[in-house]
């Protein structure tokens, strides 16, 4: 809101320059985002916060001067003016609705000369930002600024039957406002109407009807106090933001609508001409009673540490319009001024009191220490997860967690989400990005749509992870389901650093690898891998992955061709996506030192030719299983399928580790166990030596 | 008469050995003495192996050396002993003479192969390529380290909240313009996406009761059309303590120590009074200028001061609402964007980065 330093000065006196002002302002909790010279004026811009609509006008920030400086504010100059007459005899005011409006006051100016308003007006109101438009008009806009109270002109004449009936609008009642839009109202609405329609939008804007013109010569000066949420509903609904709405909504004064009628009448006597109406129609059936809050001075020190002198407490509070009740040494009552809306406890005096004594004058300190800091149970799981995934190359993302519904359907979720098969994931009621409505059940639409931008921006080797929630309907109307989701996605080559030679290309086994690299990182369960269909991941380089008593907590695997090419991927991306939270929940695996071999070991290679479908898990599975128990492990040497190789089969070498913890063992002895194990395997699946 | 008979004189058949020797021995005593001749290492290695080979023919079992040594007994005693020394004395010549020049070689050629072996240090080292945290991790992971060292329990919960959580736990007014579907995020459900990390505070009140210390970082998100300084989502950090005896000295105190360990033990803090529905008194922070100190720059728009966050004494209506009597316990809480932390420590300038993940981006970081 925009303030005039002259104005302020004329309320004031203030013997403070603007900057001075700026500064003492924002610490008192009014910041000041600008100070803007202006011929022979500076003007502030202050940033009212939205508890004190009493502060959105020169005579609310005049007061908090007064406050700083221990001074008084002046009331604006007022001049005698011609009275004649009752208003009840020029027209009549009805309010239906109380509740929307408890307080309705109407004056009446006959024989006003409508013109140009002076200079000193227009000079003083285009300095706040507001256009000049007539005499009348000006003068409701300049009490507005001056007192905050929203005033409306009508021109008399143009009321059908001299009445207003404050009411709420009938179904498909409509007004056109004085910025000429037609408004289609509704029964929520609160209006001003005449004896057959609506006249003005209560507490918004004025009819364009009955508006102010050249040929007006009797004006009703409407001054009133309107429901705070009544005007916010309407002005959103009609999508309107008025000088008038902005103060209503946020709480005007309701003791100020005479006060601020009178000298607003004063004003068009003055400048306009005309004859006022003895006194007003002020239709207020049931006066708001005063607030009054009760105050313990030791509560200052209590909750902010500062000693003030109780005659300073309470000199601060007068000036800031508090009149002191019931007194007391250890407890005060005071009524609360009934422009401030905000106050309603004591922690709200005590604030009033610091803010002017000085927010400076806190002391600092920490408070006693007999706490013990904890982090997250699984906070440094996950920071070794991520240090793991860094060093392996992979940088972290972090995407919105809104996502577009294109990806509906597009992949298969973790399987703690499909717990409630059929139900749609959730939606947002209001987005703000367009087709982003859905608050992502998977991570993975993001890391595709980053490894897109970057290709886009020519980095084709992308290595990325992100860690984050994912959302599905619970599929009730019970809160959704939130997991914690890691997601990696790969593609390119792993570089060096600094280096333009790049080392190989990201496949399967190497994606796989990084991915367990950095599970272990953690200490909790080794994941296990098995063949599947995923609906995102290729045929054929797909697996589940699964913790080791058989719960599937995620898919990797290379993207599906369908899908990578909707983004137009020519290069293999490798993703995969995990269910944090079940793994998490798992149990840390502790470290226990096992004794060095004390003889030494006899290691025998063995390559077999075996059918393709044999996976290496099954092979593992059955030697370990079958070996005796100096058969120490079984290690992958290498695999290779191609040429000289029948289509079906593919040949694994394995190396074999015998190991005694008795003794050294001799060859023979070694011998005669891998030929029994061999063999057994070599049965088992058909398998021949290489 | 004497009876023993020498085929040969002994004493010339040394000298003769002798002689051969120092005859051969010319070319490497040349080469010990200016062995700058060499310039490829294979040079002085051939060489070392003739020196080898010229060792086993002058002083090998086959040597006329060794076969003299064999005259030794049979010289007479009385010529015995001069024999003796003097073939002792030729072999030690020898070996000498030999080691001498087999030392210098060797040292020549390792001073050349040190040469040949010589790298420019100043080619870049290879390193494996290493992945970034992402700089709101990196922020966070140093908020929450500072915090809990001063007795801090890290707290987090639900993204999705319901209003009560959300608005009506913080004493945030029915009619309060945060709960406008303008401001707040909703699911069709009528579910709020949380606007502030407060809900986690509220959860963890009602879960743990008085006296309590906690930070809450999160995801929170708010109906902000993106732009350089907006995002619609984006990550707070929320703090509360609640304690007997809590006062605004020590919030100014523990938000004064958080930020002189984030920026810099010069760092000053200024507390303005402002208004938030869940504290009262309220006050917004703002530190000094940790670029230019204070006397004004781009960064703090020349006001020498950052605005960073909001804070004040825990509202008595939320305390009352978990339970809590405001008449026995005190607290204070705050709150700051850890986005917006990260926008002034490394001068990024358009926000909207942060959720692109351009590699080009994300490798600037920790």
């Amino acid at each position: 809101m925009l303030i005039s330093y002259n104005w302020l000065r004329e309320l004031t006196g203030t013997k403070l320059t603007p900057l001075e002002l700026r500064e003492r302002l924002t610490m008192v909790g009014l910041a000041i985002d600008s100070v803007e010279e202006i011929a022979g004026d500076s003007v502030l811009d202050v940033e009212v916060p939205s508890n004190r609509p009493d502060c959105l006008s020169h005579v609310g920030i005049a007061r908090e001067v007064s406050v700083i400086e221990k001074s008084t504010v002046k009331s604006p100059e007022s001049k005698a003016f011609a009275t004649e007459g009752k208003a009840s005899d020029f027209a009549t005011v009805e309010i239906n609705d109380p509740d929307l409006c408890p307080r309705y006051a109407a004056r009446i100016v006959r024989g006003v000369k409508i013109g140009a308003s002076p200079e000193w007006l227009t000079t003083r109101l285009a300095e706040i930002g507001q256009r000049s438009i007539n005499n009348v008009a000006d003068i409701t806009n300049y009490v507005l600024h001056e007192l905050g109270q929203p005033l409306h002109a009508f021109d008399l004449n143009k009321l059908t039957e001299r009445r207003i009936i404050v009411r709420r609008a009938a179904a498909a009642e409509k007004l056109t406002t004085l910025d000429g839009v037609e408004r289609a109202l509704d029964e929520d609405m609160l209006v001003i109407a005449d004896a057959v329609q609506p006249v003005a939008l209560a507490g918004i804007m004025g009819g364009l009807d009955s508006e102010i013109s050249s040929s007006t010569t009797d004006v009703l000066i409407e001054s009133a106090y309107f429901d705070p949420d009544s005007v916010r509903r309407t002005a959103r609904r009609l999508g309107m933001d008025t000088e008038a709405s902005r103060r209503f909504e946020r709480g005007a004064d309701c003791e100020n609508v005479l006060l601020a009628q009178t000298r607003c009448v004063e004003l068009i006597c003055e400048l306009a001409g005309g004859v006022a109406t003895e006194e007003a129609i002020d239709v207020y059936p049931n006066p708001l009673a005063a607030k009054v809050v009760s105050f313990r001075p030791a509560r200052v020190a209590s909750l902010t540490s500062v000693r003030v002198d109780p005659s300073e407490i309470k000199r601060i509070l007068a000036a800031l319009g508090f009149v002191e009740q019931t007194g007391g040494e250890d407890k005060i009552t005071f009524v609360v001024p009934s422009w401030r809306i905000d106050v309603n406890l004591e922690e709200d005096l005590v604030e009033e009191v610091v803010r002017h004594v000085g927010y400076d004058r806190i002391t600092s300190e920490l408070p006693p220490s007999n706490f013990a800091g904890a982090y997250q149970p699984a906070e440094m799981k996950r920071r070794a997860l991520g240090r793991a995934l860094t060093s392996s190359g992979f940088d972290e993302a972090i995407s919105f967690s809104f996502i577009d519904v294109a990806h509906d359907e597009q992949f298969e979720l973790l399987p703690a989400l499909r717990r409630n098969a059929g139900t749609p994931a959730v939606a947002l009621a209001n987005p703000i990005i367009d087709e982003a409505i859905r608050m992502r059940p998977t991570l993975l639409p993001g890391l595709l749509e980053s490894v897109r931008h970057n290709f886009n921006h020519g980095n084709r080797d992308v290595r990325l992870f992100e860690i984050g929630r994912v959302f599905a309907s619970s599929g009730t109307r019970e809160l959704p389901e939130e997991r914690e989701a890691l997601a990696l996605i790969a593609t390119g080559s792993a570089r060096e650093e600094g280096s333009v030679q790049s080392a190989r290309d990201t496949d399967f086994l190497e994606f796989k690898g990084a991915f367990e690299a950095a599970i272990d990182a953690m200490r909790l369960q080794s994941l296990t891998f098995s063949k599947a269909a995923v609906k995102h991941l290729r045929d054929g380089q797909a697996a589940v992955v699964s913790l080791s008593d058989g719960t599937a907590i995620g898919t990797m695997g290379r993207l599906a061709e369908s899908l990578a090419s909707n983004y137009k991927f020519r290069q293999p991306v490798y993703v995969a996506e995990l269910d944090l939270t079940a793994l998490l929940a798992s149990s840390e695996q502790p470290i226990q030192y096992a004794p060095l071999p004390r003889y030494p070991s006899v290691t025998r290679d063995v390559t077999l030719l075996i059918d393709r479908e044999v996976s290496f898990a099954e092979l593992a599975q059955f030697i370990s299983d079958e070996a005796t128990a100096e058969c120490t492990g079984v290690k992958l040497v290498g695999v290779y399928e191609g040429p000289n190789i029948p289509a079906n089969q593919r040949s694994i070498t394995l190396r074999m580790e015998y190991r005694s913890d008795e003794r050294t063992l001799r060859d023979d002895e070694v011998e005669a166990q891998h030929r029994v194990l061999l063999d057994a395997t070599l049965a088992q699946f058909k398998a021949a030596l290489h | 008469m004497p009876q023993d008979q020498t085929p040969e004189d002994p004493r010339a058949q040394v000298e003769s050995a002798r002689d051969a020797f120092e005859r051969e021995f010319e070319r490497f005593a040349a080469l010990t003495a200016e062995s700058a001749g060499l310039k490829s290492p294979d040079d002085p290695e051939v060489l070392l192996r003739d020196v080898s080979e010229f060792r086993t023919k002058h002083l090998g079992k086959k040597s006329v050396l060794a076969a003299s040594k064999k005259l030794i007994g049979k010289v007479s005693p009385e010529e015995r002993a001069a024999f003796g020394q003097l073939v002792q004395q030729i072999e030690s010549d020898i070996v000498e003479k030999i080691e001498r020049t087999e030392q210098s070689l060797r040292a020549r050629v390792e001073s050349l192969r040190t040469a040949r072996e010589a790298v420019d240090v100043t080619l870049p080292g290879r390193r494996p390529h290493r992945g970034h945290l992402h700089p709101i991790t990196v922020v966070r992971q140093r908020i929450e380290d500072i915090f809990v060292s001063l007795g801090y329990a890290i707290e987090d919960g639900r993204e999705i909240e319901t209003d009560f959580f959300n608005f009506d736990a913080l004493n945030i007014p029915d009619n309060h313009p945060a709960r406008a579907t303008q401001d707040t995020f909703y699911t069709t459900d009528g579910y709020a996406l949380r606007s502030q990390t407060s809900t986690v505070q509220i959860h963890a009140m009602q879960r743990r009761g008085a006296p309590l210390r906690m930070i809450a970082p999160g995801r929170v998100f708010r109906r902000d059309t993106p732009d350089p300084t907006h995002n619609p989502m984006f990550f707070q950090v929320e703090g509360l303590c609640v304690d007997r005896g809590i006062t605004m000295a020590h919030l100014k105190g523990t938000v004064a120590e958080f930020l002189r360990r984030m920026f810099g033990e010069r760092t000053v803090t200024r507390f303005r009074p402002s208004y938030f529905p869940f504290t009262e008194p309220s006050a917004e922070f703002d530190f000094s200028c940790f670029k230019c100190g204070g006397s004004g720059c781009r960064i703090c728009k020349n006001s020498g001061w950052i605005e960073l966050g909001g804070s004040g004494m825990v509202h008595p209506n939320v305390l009352r609402g978990v339970g809590v009597d405001p008449e026995e316990f005190s607290g204070f809480a705050f709150g700051l964007g850890i986005d917006r932390m990260v926008a002034l420590m490394y001068g990024l300038d358009d926000i909207r980065l942060l959720f692109e993940n351009d590699i080009r981006f994300l490798s600037q970081f920790d």
